[in-house]
C-alpha cells in the first residue's frame, strides 16, 4: 500500500478506535477493552506462528503467569501495578523461553503435542485450586484495583479503555517494526529455510528462544491487563480450551498480519455477545469458529484479514506502484505464510 | 604441479559413515587463497557430504577441517559463517517468502549485533543499519542484474535467477571462502556459460576463494584452477584441469570400465 493510503487508513482506524467507544455503554466499552486484551494474545501468535512458523496451544498459560503475578502481588502483597506488571511479563517470557527449549527441534504435530501438554500441566497442576490456595490463602481474596497512569486514575471504563488501546497500539507497532526490520526478516528466514539461515550466520537457538520469549511476554502482558480489567483473578479463564480458541481465531484472521490481532480480539469478545443479542446461546460460538476455520482454510488459506488487506491494496492502486509485476500471482502472494496452525508436517 | 600459495582451507583425512555406509573415506583436500578449486565425481560419490562437513551441517567421524588456521571442529554453521565461510545450496534453500531484496538484507542482518529491542523501537541505530543493509543489498542486486526483481518473492523467480540470488546471498557477507554446491544444476548450456563468466567476475570483484562442486564438466574445466576427483567416498586424484581431462582413472570413474 502506498504510504499515503496507509496513513489515511491508520487515521480513520485511530479516530474510530478512540471516538466510537466514547458513545457506547459501560458494558460495551468493557467488552471492547477485553477485545483489545485478547487481541494482544492473537498478536503473540502473529509473532510466533506468523513469523517463525511455530505453533502454540498454550498462550493462555503464559497469560496466566502474567495474571497471577499481578493478582498475587497487587492484591495479596499490595504492590504497585507498575512493578507487578513488568514482573509478570518477565515471568511469562521466562516460562516461554523454557517451553521454547524443547520446542527448538520440534515443529508441526510434535510441537502441537508439546504445547498442549504445557497447557494441560498448567490446567491440572499450576492453576488447580489446591496449588494456588496453598500460597495465596484462597483466590477469592484477590481483588485487583485499577492503577493510575501519569496521575490519572483509570477508574472509569473509558479511561481504562484508552489506556489498553494505547498499550495495544504500542505492542502492535512493535510487532509491525519487527516485521519490517531485521527481526522479522531473520525469523521469516528461519521459517522458510533453517539450514540456509544458519549457514548465513543466524543463531537458530537464540532467535527461536527469543521469539518464544517475546510471544509469551506479550501473552503475559495480556494476562496482567486482564486481571486489572476483570478486577480479580480466577483459575478458570486460562485453560487449554481458551488457548485452542485463540489459535483458531488467529488462523481464521491470518497469522501473517498485525491487523489480524485487533480483528481477532474483537471477534473473540463480540462474537458470543452478538449471538446472545440475536437470541442464540453463546455456546454456539466455538462451533461457529470451527466452521469458519474450515471455510477459511478452503476460501482464503492465508486468513480473512490478510485476504481483505490484499484486496484493499489492489483497490488503492498498490498494483500500479509496483515495478512491472511478472504475473498477478506475484502481486498476490506478498503476505503468504506457508506454515499454518496445525498444518505443518 | 605444486601449489605454493597459502592454504585457506585444509581438509585432512575425513571419514563419514551413515550406519553401515561409508560416505567419505579418508578424503583430504586443500584450497589456496585466491583459487577456484573444483570437486567432481559421479553421483553418490560423497560430494555433498564433503560439503556439509566443511560448512558444519555434518560432523565428520574422523578427520580435521581447518579454515584460515582455525580448527573448525564442532563449530556450528553460524559461527563458521562469522569466520568468513559461506555456501550456496544445490536445492537453493532460498527464503521463498521473502523478496529478493530481503533475501540479501537478511544475510547482512545475520552479522549485525542489533537485538530485538532496537528493532521494536526502531532506534536511530536500527534505522541507520537498515538503510546501509538495503544499500548494500541493492548494489549487489545491480551487480547480479537482478535490480528489476528486487521486490519479487524469491520463490516466484525463475530457477536461473534463483541461482544468482542464492550466490548473492552467500556473497553479501563478504566471505573469504565461498562453497558452491552444484551451481549449474538445472541450468541450460547458455545459462551455465553465463554462470561461468559470473563466477570469474565474482572472484575478481570480491576477491573471494571458491570451492566448487559440480557435474558440469564444461563449467568446472572453464573456471577451476585445480580439480579434485571423488569416487565412492575416496579422493581418486587431483590436478589442474588439463591433466584431469586426460586422466584415465577419471574417465573410467565417469564413463565406466567398458568404454576405456
Amino acid at each position: 500500500m502506498s504510504t499515503k493510503a496507509r496513513r489515511i487508513t491508520l487515521l480513520v482506524v485511530a479516530v474510530v478506535a478512540v471516538g466510537w467507544p466514547a458513545m457506547l455503554s459501560d458494558f460495551s466499552r468493557s467488552l471492547a477493552t477485553d477485545g483489545l486484551i485478547f487481541g494482544l494474545i492473537v498478536l503473540s501468535l502473529v509473532l510466533l506462528t506468523g513469523f517463525v512458523g511455530q505453533i502454540s496451544f498454550c498462550q493462555y498459560s503464559f497469560a496466566a503467569v502474567g495474571a497471577f503475578t499481578v493478582g498475587s502481588l497487587v492484591a495479596a502483597h499490595h504492590w504497585s501495578f507498575w512493578l507487578a506488571m513488568p514482573l509478570g511479563v518477565f515471568g511469562a517470557a521466562l516460562v516461554g523461553a523454557l517451553v521454547g527449549i524443547p520446542a527448538l527441534r520440534l515443529s508441526g504435530l510434535f510441537l502441537t503435542i508439546l504445547t498442549v501438554a504445557v497447557a494441560l500441566f498448567f490446567d491440572r497442576f499450576v492453576l488447580a485450586p489446591g496449588t494456588w490456595n496453598s500460597f495465596s490463602g484462597g483466590l477469592s481474596s484477590w481483588v485487583v484495583g485499577r492503577p493510575s497512569f501519569l496521575g490519572i486514575h483509570l477508574d472509569t471504563s473509558y479511561r481504562f479503555y484508552l489506556f489498553v488501546l494505547g498499550v495495544f497500539s504500542l505492542c502492535s507497532l512493535g510487532v509491525w517494526n519487527f516485521r519490517r526490520g531485521k527481526t522479522g526478516r531473520v525469523l521469516r528466514a528461519i521459517r522458510d529455510a533453517e539450514i540456509a539461515a544458519s549457514t548465513l550466520g543466524i543463531n537458530l537457538t537464540a532467535w527461536k528462544l527469543a521469539a518464544f520469549a517475546a510471544s509469551a511476554g506479550l501473552a503475559g502482558l495480556a494476562g496482567a491487563l486482564l486481571a486489572v480489567s476483570i478486577g480479580s483473578v480466577s483459575t478458570g479463564g486460562y485453560d487449554l480450551i481458551h488457548s485452542l480458541g485463540v489459535a483458531a481465531v488467529a488462523t481464521v484472521m491470518g497469522v501473517g498480519s498485525v491487523a489480524s490481532a485487533a480483528a481477532g480480539g474483537l471477534f473473540l469478545v463480540w462474537g458470543p455477545e452478538i449471538l446472545r443479542h440475536i437470541g442464540v446461546s453463546s455456546q454456539w460460538f466455538n462451533l461457529i469458529t470451527g466452521g469458519l476455520l474450515i471455510v477459511q482454510l478452503i476460501v482464503t488459506p492465508d486468513g480473512m484479514v490478510t485476504d481483505f488487506q490484499r484486496k484493499l491494496k489492489h483497490l488503492l492502486g498498490h498494483r500500479a506502484a509496483r515495478q512491472a509485476p511478472a504475473s498477478a500471482a506475484e502481486v498476490d502472494v506478498r503476505e503468504r505464510v506457508p506454515v499454518r496452525t496445525g498444518a505443518r508436517s | 604441479m605444486t601449489r605454493t600459495k597459502a592454504s585457506l582451507l585444509e581438509v585432512e583425512h575425513i571419514t563419514v559413515r551413515f550406519g553401515g555406509v561409508t560416505a567419505l573415506d579418508d578424503a583430504s583436500l586443500r584450497v589456496n587463497s585466491g583459487e577456484i578449486v573444483g570437486l567432481i565425481g559421479p553421483n553418490g560419490a560423497g560430494k555433498t557430504t564433503f560439503f556439509n562437513c566443511v560448512s558444519g551441517v555434518l560432523k565428520p567421524d574422523v578427520g580435521r577441517v581447518t579454515f584460515d588456521s582455525h580448527e573448525l571442529g564442532e563449530l556450528p554453521p553460524h559461527r563458521r559463517s562469522r569466520l568468513g565461510l559461506a555456501r550456496t545450496f544445490q536445492n537453493l534453500q532460498l527464503f521463498s517468502g521473502l523478496t529478493a531484496l530481503e533475501n540479501l538484507m537478511v544475510a547482512v542482518d545475520a552479522h549485525s549485533q542489533r537485538g530485538m529491542l532496537a528493532d521494536a523501537f526502531r532506534t536511530p541505530l536500527a534505522r541507520l543499519e537498515e538503510r546501509k543493509a538495503e544499500e548494500r543489498a541493492r548494489a549487489l542486486l545491480h551487480f547480479l542484474h537482478l535490480s528489476d526483481r528486487a521486490d519479487t518473492l524469491a520463490g516466484d523467480l525463475p530457477v536461473g535467477l534463483q541461482r544468482r540470488l542464492d550466490l548473492g546471498r552467500a556473497l553479501i557477507g563478504r566471505p573469504r571462502l565461498l562453497l558452491l554446491d552444484e551451481p549449474a544444476a538445472g541450468l541450460d548450456t547458455r545459462e551455465t556459460a553465463e554462470l561461468a563468466d559470473l563466477l570469474l567476475r565474482v572472484r575478481d570483484r570480491f576477491n573471494v576463494t571458491m570451492l566448487l562442486v559440480d557435474h558440469d564438466m564444461a563449467l568446472v574445466m572453464r573456471v577451476c584452477d585445480h580439480i579434485y576427483v571423488l569416487d565412492f567416498g575416496k579422493m581418486l586424484t587431483q590436478g589442474p584441469p588439463a591433466e584431469i581431462r586426460q586422466n584415465e582413472t577419471v574417465i573410467r570413474a565417469y564413463l565406466g570400465e567398458a568404454v576405456v
